[in-house]
């Protein structure tokens, strides 16, 4: 390595630029890998547990299995997985089979079409007004009402009509001259070619329906349908205690009412966390790339 | 068989019959040949156009209400600009407004460098597993939702045991609570933001800087260049169109001080410090019940916003060749 012929002063150099880099890599994973260390301690080696801890005191799982058997955890964690589920299927769907037309040159009305994308990127009316619709659709209170948010990702579908219309021309030629219609040009030939850029988009839309919480927080009250990300909100934000302890533990003091706040807390922000953390290398894999060649193709 | 097909057999066989020549002339017919070859990709855009007709287009017709009293047995009754008017002599609108032109302002100034610093750092460091390491980490807090990186963070900012007080404990710093303290709240957002997407930030800049022709760094090292100069020189002349295009683009979305940050980071304690249009608008419209006011607050600042960006645009169009869309 070059490392081996640079002077004293380029060596110092480089720690220097490597230990910043790490610096900012602790305080990244720091604050998370601390609130794995609270929610795993003992339950009463919590209180007074230094926020600077990343190990835990004593080994206990209680805090995790309390959670994980909390019917409103339970019913977050469906409901999420439904929501999210649901809500990505329908929007690679529909941005592909949408992207697959405004990325046809001679489309007729393909100007007008992008306008009208364009101008719902643009100018966004607010969140009254899009209650309005859903209340007007019947939609509140149903899982729709949040399925549908943003189900069709304007910015998605700008991403995928640029992969599509790098297509080589010629391959789409080829098969429509051997008879192919559009529908079976867009299944055999550019979906399969698609194949990256699909995967970059359906975790777009998974990272992005999992994290939503907003509009289910206004949209549902039934809270049988809150996703997990409102669950966490109510307990931890709201400090609604009673939500993940239940009233009897909590003014009995039995139960999950004899653990630590703190660590319930600490392991409720985790447990909205595990999924992006499960599929994080492909989002590294796929996001990285696809940032990296559009910054590149400028 | 398709237009195209029809159009290769015919040149082969040596005549040219032309669409018209074949069928009435006119633009009836243009369509109809139009609609036949077309009308497969219209029916595959359908489920598309139809979203945005209804969750985009008829969200914009709903904001008539900024201009109409609601009652409760309709039909609602055209007011015009009162609520405007209403909205425009309300001390609160213009303290939320100068809140989300601060919290942007502040965002910007203490952000944007930010990425820019940490993609130049990135670039020094040789071996691609420590820096894939590093990147793995940086790039994380990206991808969670801001009610999490707030739990994260009240925990974190805790006066009793928050790692940030615990630190300055050791300094022999007396504990501040900085989620309920008027003067820490704003750096709090700036600094959540960092925590956020300043890595992932500095990847759009490390693209940039894998981009500049090695070359240019070639002849700086013959010229005897050091570290620092062939940074100075070569890498930050070369990511300038980067810079100016990133900051052009906040520049547009300025008014979007982030909705979901500030209603998980606000309290009762401090949300006179932090709260911005989105957030009054949420208030007064779904909780108080206001619907014409918030509706017309959420226009002001969607009218405005749209001006910035399409600005935004066509400025960084100019200055870079590289626009919002």
């Amino acid at each position: 390595m070059a490392l081996s012929r640079k002077t004293p002063i380029e060596r110092i150099e480089y720690v220097i630029i490597v230990s910043t880099l790490l610096l900012l890599v602790v305080v990244t994973v720091q604050p998370i890998l601390n609130l794995l260390a609270v929610s795993l301690s003992a339950p009463g080696k919590v209180p007074g547990m230094s926020g600077l801890a990343i190990l835990p005191d004593g080994l206990s799982f209680e805090v995790w299995s309390v959670l994980l058997q909390h019917p409103n955890v339970q019913r977050g964690i469906i409901n999420s997985i439904f929501i999210t589920g649901v809500s990505t299927v329908i929007g690679v769907v529909g941005t592909a089979l949408m992207a697959w037309g405004l990325s046809r040159p001679n489309l007729p009305g393909r100007k007008a079409l992008f306008i009208l994308v364009l101008v719902t990127i643009v100018f966004e009316p607010g969140i009254i007004p899009d209650y309005f619709v859903n209340k007007r659709l019947g939609l509140l209170d149903s899982y729709w009402s949040v399925i549908l948010f943003k189900a069709v990702n304007a910015w998605y579908l700008i991403i995928l009509i640029r992969f599509f219309e790098e297509i080589p021309k010629e391959l789409l030629e080829a098969a429509e001259l051997d008879g192919a219609n559009p529908f079976q040009v867009f299944w055999h030939l550019v979906l399969p070619l698609a194949k990256p850029a699909l995967a970059t988009i359906s975790l777009f839309y998974l990272v992005f329906h999992w994290n939503e919480f907003f509009r289910a927080m206004i949209y549902l009250n039934d809270q049988g349908k809150w996703p997990l990300q409102v669950v966490l909100r109510q307990f931890v934000i709201d400090g609604d205690k009673i939500a993940i302890v239940g009233a009897d533990s909590a003014n009995n003091n039995t139960g999950a009412g004899q653990l630590n706040l703190r660590a319930l807390k600490a392991g409720m922000i985790l447990l909205t966390i595990v999924p992006i953390l499960a599929i994080y290398p492909l989002i590294l894999k796929f996001f990285t790339k696809g940032t990296m060649s559009g910054a590149l193709k400028g | 068989m398709t237009d195209r097909q029809h159009v290769l057999t015919s040149s082969r066989i040596g005549n040219v019959p032309t669409n018209s020549s074949r069928r009435k002339p006119g633009r009836v017919s243009a369509f109809a040949d139009g609609w036949r070859r077309w009308w497969p990709y219209y029916l595959m855009m359908a489920p598309g156009i139809l979203f945005f007709f209804v969750f985009h287009y008829l969200p914009i017709w709903e904001t008539r209400i900024a201009f109409e009293q609601v009652r409760i047995v309709p039909p609602n009754v055209w007011v015009g600009l009162k609520h405007f008017q209403v909205l425009f002599s309300s001390p609160v609108f213009w303290q939320v407004l100068a809140n989300t032109l601060i919290i942007s302002t502040m965002k910007m100034v203490f952000f944007l460098p930010v990425p820019i610093i940490v993609a130049l750092l990135l670039n020094e460091v040789r071996g691609g597993s420590l820096r894939k390491f590093i990147q793995s980490a940086i790039y994380l807090p990206h991808f969670l939702s801001w009610v999490v990186i707030a739990g994260i963070f009240i925990a974190a900012l805790s006066p009793t045991d928050g790692a940030v007080n615990n630190l300055l404990g050791m300094a022999g710093i007396a504990p501040r609570s900085f989620m309920t303290d008027t003067g820490a709240i704003r750096w709090v957002l700036v600094f959540t933001e960092i925590w956020r997407s300043a890595g992932w930030d500095s990847l759009l800049y490390l693209a940039a800087i894998i981009a500049i022709d090695q070359q240019l760094y070639d002849a700086a090292e013959v010229d005897g260049a050091n570290r620092w100069q062939k940074i100075w020189h070569v890498t930050l002349p070369g990511i300038v169109p980067t810079i100016a295009t990133l900051f052009i683009l906040n520049a547009g979305m300025f008014l979007n001080a982030d909705l979901n940050q500030v209603i998980n980071l606000s309290n009762d304690v401090v949300r006179s410090k932090i709260d911005i249009v989105d957030t009054y608008v949420y208030r007064i419209g779904l909780q108080t019940g206001e619907y014409s006011l918030a509706t017309a607050a959420g226009l002001f600042k969607a009218v405005l916003g749209t001006m910035m960006i399409v600005v935004a645009h066509f400025v960084s169009k100019r200055l870079t060749g590289k626009g919002v869309w």
